[in-house]
């Protein structure tokens, strides 16, 4: 037996952590490093891809909105409001797309493990929430040391703002991955509804550019548009172009917060009623 | 005292849909006819419970509902009817690496093996050298795991996976993996288990290793229950069962071999197509004589660009005694696939059937090159039936010499044999 005695014979066991809350909590964390890691790692740039993407479409919307046609004219803080909704789009809808994979894409795990399913979907969130908050502190620290925020009381609720856009696309989340799993076109309607929502959400003009009210109104009760223009109008001076969300729709805007909640709500039930048949599905 | 594992009333039900309809696009195209399905009852009614430290073990042919079973009892499917209760910790190895990932080294897929299990990183951190050592990897704590051999994976997850622990260790057929030392090493830490009072769950085809370590089997068949005793009375009733089973198929079956059930494992990136014997007429029989030439004729599909594969039979008396067994890659053959999609066709040829009267049982396999990963399979039901026109005992033809000389001077009775 002398192949046997290499090595040590024995592994004494752990006790696992008594809270489940616990388990769970370093499980997301685990699967969110590694998918953060793998994303990164084998190119040469790493981790300044997820910062070059949405320069660059910042740097294309800026030529076009604003030099070619001349859209925040008048208006020196655009390029700066431009860069916040930038940033804060490019984790909307990176996290929404990679999350429509979390579920039926793990499709080995789920079949041949347990663990509560939604953390698939947390670990995704927070994978993509990682490189968002790395941009955004990078964005805000650069502008404010150039001195283009504008700080002041309002600007108290930028955290909240972000808060809801993290539940908002949590909520979402939790509904693309459960129903992607039994209908697989929904990627496609995904992507034609990310592109109606970014034009929607006024991400590369100021919304005050929408003349019809019926229109404004529209857009304005979509919890995307709210979330951008309320963080441009907290942290950039107000403008002749840059107004509160609760100037341009009034009470109204109680609707998206609301909607965003509820969109939080509707995911965690579908993803809820449709866990048990996740394993037999995929 | 609670039993570990109580089952009750357990039910199971697949719906199978006859049309894949996955799409939006086929829901609105298709909205006014109603959803085809095919009922596959899985477990009917099934009900026991595990004592404190015991080694349960759990077999039946394929399709049986073991595995479905397993699935309920570590929460991963739902059941219809009854429950699966588990008091206590549990750990479950439905296969061994469940969430490594290949592009992450041994040490990182330590801790997000861990991690699955429900440990910390703090509480791994102190482990990971013991790991390395328990699994034989040191040198390869750096190295990514997709660098490893297959053996090295299956050692490396094997380690991390007692790592937890537990008071109920559930296992599927892990022990078909791995070197023989450290199949040695495995077994060791079950010994252990059993020692410390743990309860073991074993399922498993291989009824020796079952008799070897079970103090209980329960066998199941079509999704119920049909013998639970002492290891050794339960491996004898499905020896009985397969040999009953194959007589009964052997009766007005179809010249093409059956298939084998839908649900049997296999990963699937070679598929069998169709399994057939040939006489020497080319014709497709079930029928052979003694001393005729057989073929086996096995068609492939090709899903995945695998390489260099190995296709193997083998042939079995009906009670499972198993009378020959030989694959491509012993007979140094080498069998691969070039692109998805491709259609291999291997046949092999017994010129001249040694086996004398009765009922057989074909078995045949592709897997990879060192056997760790099962593409398909297609088991017992493929049977065929021997005909012995001469006079011979036993069940193959010795294929002897006898050679008689008689000399004219020699006392009455001495006669020389010679074998050949």
């Amino acid at each position: 037996m002398s192949v046997v005695a290499q090595g040590s014979g024995t592994i004494d066991a752990i006790q696992r952590p008594k809270s489940v809350f616990q388990r769970n909590l370093n499980l997301v964390r685990e699967l969110s490093i590694t998918s953060f890691k793998l994303k990164y790692t084998g190119s040469a740039l790493g981790y300044v891809w997820s910062l070059v993407k949405p320069l660059m479409l910042f740097g294309i919307m800026y030529l076009v909105f604003s030099i070619l046609l001349r859209v925040g004219k008048g208006d020196t803080d655009f390029p700066v409001q431009l860069l916040i909704a930038i940033v804060a789009w490019t984790f909307f809808t990176e996290a929404t797309a990679t999350a429509m994979n979390a579920v039926a894409g793990n499709g080995d795990l789920i079949r041949k493990a347990y663990f509560p399913r939604w953390i698939l979907v947390v670990a995704s969130t927070t994978s993509a929430l990682l490189t968002f908050a790395i941009n955004t502190t990078l964005v805000l620290v650069v502008t404010f040391a150039l001195g283009d925020l504008h700080l002041t009381l309002r600007s108290l609720f930028v955290p909240l703002f972000y808060l809801e856009l993290i539940v908002l696309v949590l909520g979402l989340s939790l509904l693309l991955s459960s129903l992607f799993v039994f209908f697989r076109d929904l990627g496609h309607i995904w992507e034609i509804l990310s592109l109606v929502l970014f034009y929607g959400s006024g991400v590369v003009f100021p919304l005050m550019l929408i003349k019809s009210h019926t229109l404004l109104d529209l857009a304005g009760l979509n919890p995307v548009a709210q979330i951008i223009q309320d963080l441009r109008y907290s942290l950039v001076v107000s403008s002749p172009l840059n107004h509160s969300m609760v100037s341009l729709i009034g009470a109204l805007e109680v609707v998206p917060i609301v909607l965003s909640i509820a969109v939080f709500g509707l995911g965690f039930l579908v993803f809820n009623r449709l866990t048990p048949k996740f394993a037999e599905s995929l | 005292m609670n039993p570990v594992v109580e089952v009750s009333h357990l039910r199971k039900r697949f719906r199978l849909p006859l049309d894949k309809s996955t799409t939006l696009k086929y829901r609105v195209t298709h909205w006014r006819s109603s959803s085809r399905y095919r009922d596959l009852i899985a477990l009917r009614d099934v009900s026991f419970d595990i004592p404190q430290g015991q080694f349960l073990g759990i077999t039946g042919p394929n399709g049986c509902g073991k595995s479905t079973l397993l699935k309920i009892l570590c929460r991963i499917y739902k059941a219809d009817g009854g429950y699966a209760r588990v008091n206590g910790e549990f750990s479950a190895f439905l296969e061994l690496g469940v969430g490594f990932n290949p592009e992450l080294t041994a040490r990182e897929n330590i801790f997000l093996g861990g991690a699955m299990l429900g440990l910390t990183r703090a509480q791994l951190h102190d482990k990971v050298d013991e790991v390395f050592a328990f699994a034989e990897l040191e040198e390869f704590a750096e190295q990514k795991l997709k660098n490893f051999s297959s053996g090295m994976q299956v050692r490396l997850a094997f380690s991390v996976a007692i790592l937890a622990e537990t008071d109920l260790l559930v296992m599927d057929e892990v022990l078909a993996v791995g070197d023989a030392s450290f199949q040695e090493k495995c077994f060791d830490t079950f010994s252990r288990y059993k020692r410390e009072g743990k309860t073991i769950v074993l399922v498993s085809h291989d009824l020796n290793s079952l008799e070897e370590y079970c103090d209980r089997v329960l066998l199941f068949n079509r999704g119920e229950i049909v013998a639970d005793g002492p290891a050794a009375e339960v491996t004898n009733a499905y020896q009985r069962m397969v040999a009953d089973h194959a007589l009964a198929s052997e009766r007005d079956q179809p010249s093409e071999l059956s298939r084998g059930d839908p649900s049997q494992w296999g990963s699937r990136a070679v598929e069998f197509l169709s399994v057939r014997l040939i006489d020497a007429s080319g014709q497709t029989t079930r029928r052979f004589d003694t001393g005729s030439q057989v073929t086996l004729d096995m068609k492939l599909l090709v899903h995945r660009d695998v390489g260099d594969f190995v296709c193997g039979m083998a042939i079995r008396r009906a009670d499972g005694l198993l009378l020959a067994g030989t694959n491509t890659f012993v007979d140094q053959l080498t069998v691969s696939s070039h692109s998805p999609g491709e259609m291999v066709s291997v046949r092999y040829t017994i010129d001249s059937l040694p086996l004398l009267a009765g009922g057989y049982i074909v078995q045949v396999a592709v897997h990879d090159v060192s056997g760790s990963d099962i593409y398909d399979h297609a088991d017992p039901g493929a049977t065929f039936h021997v005909n012995n026109l001469g006079g011979h005992g036993g069940i193959v033809e010795m294929r002897g010499r006898w050679e008689v000389e008689q000399e004219r001077d020699v006392p009455t009775g001495a006669v020389r044999q010679t074998a050949g």
